[in-house]
């Protein structure tokens, strides 16, 4: 995926098992890798593509993602779309849902205290070593080393997505142009796969995302967006720390 | 707020008018000499009959299946209205008619274009607030960092080595 993942476990078990917990988390994600990196020639995605292997044929992974782009594409109006750039590329949805089943794992290990961060896609459970509630910084979107808003989550996961880093990168399925109008969109919901795919689809919507983003806050996906001059925005239950 | 109410009262008055000019004027076109046409009992819609004559009305609505004569008057069949635009799109609304009874009442939204995103129901906005720029305490920083020299370059990264 060429992202760095940071992952803190805060249970109070001895080291050696926090890193064997660590560790496996490390294991998945590679695998995932392996498996659903468009980078390298023989993963799964790659064999799809070049009709090797049909997506009854992949594994039951395989299936999951595609059928969870097929429903994201409907449910984000088209602006959700794994073959955006022509080729299968479920990348968007790969790396949010890769890291919701890696804190799954961790919990079902036993940890209920962690947080793991792939690429400013973060997933936490339980609480910071302290005793409060992860506390959670949305990067300012013009000065890197500032924060926009703070939040304060104890189950759940925050995702962002930016025009700031990838300049033009971002495009709008629909025109197939950049996506203009939002330089940041974070979205806050219990599942770090939607949360991730919701942020990106927000963002080539451009400003009518905005509208977009207070529907799916109907459905527990709080979001904090800032617009390409300057404007904040964010829903009525975003939760920002105090 | 208002946008978005804006766009339901929209939707709403576009709906009635073509639903209302579907059910109360028979098209003139129509091929089959059906009986002189009959207002819904519960439902006259008269403000929108008065205000569309029946050539406008003819214009308005296409048919999609062949029709059939009923007790009611009203032609068994699937009619579309003409799509009625309000600022975020154009909304259709298609009415299926069976033994003279209305079964079905369809709306389609906007798909195209940047309404799409936007459903006629009223939802509370997203509230507009000052943009800050703080430097406060955090475990993690959620940002879009697609690059491992972004990451380098990260709030998280500055976190990482502190911890590490």
């Amino acid at each position: 995926m060429g992202t760095a993942v940071s992952i803190e476990v805060a249970d109070a078990r001895p080291s050696s098992e926090l890193g064997e917990l660590i560790a496996d988390v490390c294991r998945w994600l590679r695998e995932v890798d392996a498996r659903f990196s468009t980078y390298k020639p023989d993963s799964e995605v790659m064999r799809l593509r070049r009709g090797e292997i049909t997506a009854a044929e992949g594994s039951e992974d395989l299936r999951h993602v595609l059928s969870a782009c097929a429903d994201l594409w409907r449910d984000t109006d088209g602006y959700f779309d794994a073959y955006a750039g022509g080729a299968l590329d479920p990348s968007g949805y790969v790396k949010g849902w890769s890291v919701e089943v890696a804190s799954a794992r961790l919990a079902a290990a036993g940890s209920a205290n962690h947080y793991i961060n792939a690429g400013g896609d973060i997933r936490m459970r339980g609480h910071h070593p302290d005793g409060g509630p992860w506390r959670v910084g949305i990067r300012h979107p013009w000065e890197a080393d500032k924060l926009s808003w703070v939040l304060a989550l104890t189950d759940g996961a925050v995702a962002t997505s930016g025009t700031y880093e990838r300049g033009d990168h971002v495009i709008n399925p629909r025109t197939g142009k950049p996506a203009r109008g939002l330089r940041s969109v974070t979205v806050v919901g219990p599942d770090l796969s939607l949360a991730d795919a919701y942020a990106t689809a927000a963002l080539a919507m451009g400003e009518p995302g905005l509208a977009w983003l207070s529907k799916i806050a109907t459905d527990g996906y709080d979001s904090a967006v800032v617009t390409d001059d300057g404007r904040a925005f964010s829903s009525a239950n975003l939760p920002a720390a105090v | 707020m208002r946008r978005s109410t804006a766009a339901a009262v929209g939707t709403l008055t576009g709906a009635a008018l073509i639903v209302g000019v579907r059910l109360s004027v028979q098209p003139p076109a129509a091929p089959a000499a059906a009986p002189p046409s009959t207002s819904l009992v519960d439902n006259p819609a008269p403000a929108a009959t008065s205000k569309k004559p029946a050539g406008t009305a003819g214009a308005a609505g296409k048919k999609t299946t062949e029709p059939a004569k009923n007790k009611s008057g009203l032609k068994d069949g699937t009619f579309k209205g003409k799509g009625a635009t309000n600022p975020y799109g154009t909304v259709q609304v298609t009415l299926r008619i069976a033994d003279g009874k209305i079964t079905a009442v369809d709306a389609t939204y906007p798909t195209a274009g940047n309404s799409a995103t936007i459903n006629p129901v009223a939802i509370p906005k997203l509230k507009q607030e000052t943009l800050q720029a703080q430097s406060a305490k955090v475990a993690a920083v959620s940002g879009a960092t697609y690059t491992s020299q972004s990451y380098q370059e990260s709030l998280q990264a500055a976190l990482d080595s502190a911890k590490a």
